[in-house]
């Protein structure tokens, strides 16, 4: 039981296998499927520091691998709090899923998804890992279709293009195997880096391979599909800095840089333009999330001094953004009773619906950037550094942020024209105001003091060793 | 693939013996691209079951030549227990109907057929170079089987949406990645996490079948 990889792997998968045969009893399992993670984040922060822990005059210490059929999967002390991270947002996802009407596998299955993710940062060799994410793809499944409705060509795309990109990566790695004695090299780094890329593209759904990204959005509650892509977004963006930190040739390549900046700035454009043309708020959620993507690229495409603090500052106010847009959507769809959310079904929602929609659009503001709110420190130092970039691609993500302004703005008009209250429109409980407010003060004070609100996480990556300066 | 036995040349028995076992040694190899070819073409599903079945039983022989036995089994296995799963599925819901033999090829299965032959037929006349460039150390006949196999795998998944088929082309795609990626290196955990993968597919097409068929209006 003293081991690393069983306590942060192996028990939260057996949990959660458990969990499932309780998922009747909905409020033992919210509470568990809360609890859970919570534990494991929390002992994931105390082991931080070192694996021994002194209790009552005893250490108590875990051993860092465990090896399974013949190879080995090791959780250092300074790679737990990657764990804490990746629990956290686990904990956060289940602390609202009793408010909603998800499915009722979401608590065990949101706790196997997670012990996955962690499983993909820690198996050796790496690339393994890709058979994990796509067994993760695999296990979502129930959470993204749920029984009683046929099953919609979001997810069947989504499970697609996540087994394309599996042989891509396993072959990568097996590819430039002999890179360093190799008198070819470039050919076979050429082939490897084109294998990287295209993988890494169709698992997050990059422009534009991204056409699964709306139509799942669109067809999944904005609750379940809000964890499941910022857990993948988080978890993918860290397995791709465990490439660049292992593969020196990846990283030193100046085209790479290149290529990513290019990747960025065409899935925060494509995610502005195509979120203005649409009708239904769910498939916006998808366009945000490309958007998102594309900026998480941006971070990891300027490879140069503090940029590994840039993406760590970055990574928690994108995640609660996530988390924030996702709790507005999914009160929205309780609230009006419509799965698709369409722009048009919000005429006079701030009349009919005060709280929800403050917070919707104040989630909105925080996702775009905007300032006063949680996301526009980071936003604002990647754009600092655009300024220094080619004109075409500042050109790009400007577009691309018009695109997403004049989004709000369509859905803030269509919001505030006059309607007609009916009685049982005015039913949103005064109570609603608590979380309403809280989630705005912690948005509004992330913003204002970023430091504080990134502290916990400071040393996220510290175990890339070669990523640091 | 270069034939085992060198005969000796006085001997006509012998000499026609050679001959028969080099005729024979690629057939595991057609048989294979046939079935999923069959898969690709045709929409009945226990003929599209009873085609899985040859498909992964017939990757036995080329998988025999370079790897143990013991290991050589875990793939037919697998993709016994997959049909299985797929046809207990099925036969709860009422899919498994007696093989139409005589039903005429629609436009699309005859469209679905020219063009996974083009692509196994451009495939076969590039093998050579792809080997060379890519694979040296996978024999031909093993690298046609299964860049065939992807290549067939990825027009299903092209070309149809229902989710039995998607799973059935995902299983082919796969099949021919574990076929080629097994001459290139062998790992145990890499080979359980792929026949979970496996099992799971198989589990979340027969989780599609049984939607699909709910939803089904009465």
């Amino acid at each position: 039981m003293s081991n690393s990889a069983i306590i942060w792997i192996v028990l939260p998968v057996v949990l959660g296998i458990g969990m499932a045969f309780i998922q009747r009893f909905r409020k033992l399992s919210a509470i568990l499927g809360t609890l859970f993670p919570l534990i494991f984040a929390v002992l994931a922060l105390i082991f931080s520091n070192g694996l021994t822990l002194i209790f009552l005059g005893r250490a108590y210490t875990i051993a860092d691998s465990l090896t399974v059929f013949g190879r080995i999967i090791q959780i250092t002390a300074d790679q737990l709090d990657i764990i804490a991270l990746l629990y956290f947002l686990c904990f956060a996802w289940n602390l609202g899923s009793r408010l909603f009407s998800v499915s009722q596998w979401f608590t065990s299955l949101s706790l196997v998804i997670t012990a996955l993710w962690v499983s993909v940062q820690f198996i050796n060799p790496f690339l393994y890992s890709a058979v994990v994410i796509e067994l993760i793809a695999l296990i979502s499944v129930p959470l993204l279709s749920p029984r009683g409705t046929p099953a919609q060509s979001g997810v069947l795309r989504f499970l697609s293009m996540q087994t394309l990109a599996m042989p891509l990566i396993l072959l990568s790695g097996w590819m430039v195997s002999g890179i360093e004695t190799s008198p070819s090299a470039e050919v076979l780094v050429l082939r490897g880096s084109l294998l990287v890329i295209a993988g890494f593209s169709l698992w997050a759904g990059i422009f534009p391979l991204h056409s699964w990204l709306p139509m799942l959005t669109e067809e999944t509650h904005p609750w379940v599909i809000s964890f499941l892509q910022t857990i993948m977004q988080i978890g993918i963006a860290i397995f791709f800095l465990k490439f660049l930190n292992q593969y020196a040739w990846l990283r030193n390549q100046e085209e790479i840089k290149l290529v990513l900046k290019w990747i960025g700035a065409l899935c925060i454009i494509s995610g502005g333009i195509l979120s203005f043309f649409q009708t239904k708020l769910s498939r916006i959620f998808g366009y945000l999330f490309l958007a998102g993507t594309g900026y998480i690229v941006l971070t990891m495409a300027f490879q140069q001094q503090g940029w590994i603090d840039l993406l760590t500052l970055h990574v928690l106010p994108r995640a609660f953004a996530y988390w924030s847009l996702g709790y507005s959507l999914s009160m929205l769809r309780e609230a009006l009773g419509s799965e698709s959310l369409y722009i048009s079904e919000l005429k006079g929602l701030i009349w009919r619906y005060p709280r929800i929609s403050t917070l919707l659009f104040i989630s909105f503001l925080n996702i775009l950037g905007m300032p006063l709110f949680s996301l526009f420190p980071s936003n604002r130092l990647i754009w600092s550094i655009l300024a220094r970039e080619s004109l075409v691609i500042r050109l790009l993500i400007s577009i691309g942020l018009v695109g997403m302004i004049l989004m709000f703005l369509r859905v803030l008009s269509m919001a505030v024209q006059p309607a007609d209250v009916t009685e049982q429109d005015k039913q949103e409980r005064p109570l609603m105001l608590v979380p309403v407010v809280l989630i705005v003060l912690i948005m509004v004070l992330a913003g204002l003091f970023p430091q504080f609100f990134s502290a916990p996480v400071q040393n996220l990556f510290i175990s890339f060793h070669d990523l640091l300066p | 693939m270069v034939a085992c036995i060198s005969p000796d040349p006085i001997d006509p028995f012998s000499r026609s013996g050679a001959l028969m076992i080099e005729f024979l040694q690629p057939l595991p190899v057609y048989i294979v691209l046939l079935a999923a070819l069959l898969n690709l073409v045709r929409r009945q599903w226990t003929l599209n079951l009873i085609a899985l079945v040859v498909q992964f039983v017939f990757v036995f022989p080329p998988l025999l030549k370079i790897l143990p036995l013991q290991l050589a089994l875990i793939h037919p296995f697998t993709g016994l227990m997959v049909t299985l799963i797929l046809y207990l599925t099925l036969l709860g819901g009422g899919g498994i109907e007696a093989i139409n033999f005589h039903g005429s090829l629609t436009s699309g299965e005859i469209f679905r057929g020219l063009a996974g032959l083009f692509l196994l037929a451009t495939l076969h006349t590039f093998l050579p170079q792809i080997q060379q460039a890519a694979f040296p150390l996978v024999p031909i006949d093993h690298l046609f089987l299964s860049l065939g196999l992807i290549l067939v795998g990825l027009l299903q998944l092209g070309t149809i949406r229902e989710p039995f088929y998607l799973a059935i082309g995902m299983l082919t795609f796969l099949s021919g990645f574990e076929l080629l990626y097994s001459a290139l290196e062998f790992s145990y955990l890499l080979e359980a996490l792929l026949v979970a993968v496996n099992l799971l597919l198989a589990i979340v097409g027969a989780f599609f079948i049984v939607k699909d068929t709910e939803s089904e209006p009465a």
